[in-house]
C-alpha cells in the first residue's frame, strides 16, 4: 500500500460516517472521535 | 472539559509524527495512524496555530504569530490541551 492510499482511506471513510456515533470529546473548536467502532466499514 | 493548565502554552509543541493532516473548508481534519483517533478542527485559526507550531519556540508564540488574540487564548488552550491529551501533538524538546 502506498503512502497516499493509506492516509486517504481513513478520513474518506470518517467524513462518510456520523461523527457523533464514536465522539471522544468536543467543544467549540475541536471534536475527537475513535474510528474503532467503524471497522464494518472497511 | 479539559482545561487551560494541563497544557503548556510556554513550552515547544509539534504535531506527532503519526498524525497527517488535511485542511477542509470547515477547518482540518487529524488523523493519527497510531491511536486510530480523528480530530475535527472546527476553526481555520485553529489550523494556523497547529501548523505553526513546528516553527514556533512556544505554543503561545505560535498563537501569537497566527492573530489569535488575548481574548481568545483560553479556548485555544482548551483545544491544544484536547490535542495533546490524545498525543495528536507532542512536546517538542531542544536538541542536547
Amino acid at each position: 500500500m502506498d503512502e497516499q492510499t493509506a492516509v486517504a482511506e481513513p478520513f474518506d471513510v470518517a467524513v462518510e460516517q456520523d461523527p457523533a456515533e464514536d465522539l471522544v470529546e468536543a467543544d467549540d473548536l475541536i471534536e475527537e472521535v475513535s474510528i474503532d467502532g467503524m471497522c464494518g466499514v472497511y | 472539559m479539559p482545561t487551560a493548565s494541563v497544557f503548556d502554552l510556554d513550552r515547544a509543541w509539534d504535531l506527532h509524527p503519526q498524525v497527517s493532516v488535511r485542511p477542509e473548508p470547515f477547518g482540518a481534519l487529524l488523523y493519527h495512524f497510531g491511536t486510530r483517533r480523528l480530530s475535527f478542527l472546527k476553526d481555520r485559526g485553529l489550523l494556523s496555530v497547529v501548523q505553526a507550531l513546528a516553527t514556533a519556540p512556544t505554543a503561545r508564540a505560535a498563537c501569537r504569530a497566527v492573530g489569535v488574540g488575548e481574548d481568545d487564548m483560553l479556548r485555544y488552550t482548551r483545544a491544544l490541551a484536547v490535542l495533546a491529551r490524545s498525543h495528536m501533538l507532542t512536546e517538542r524538546h531542544p536538541d542536547p
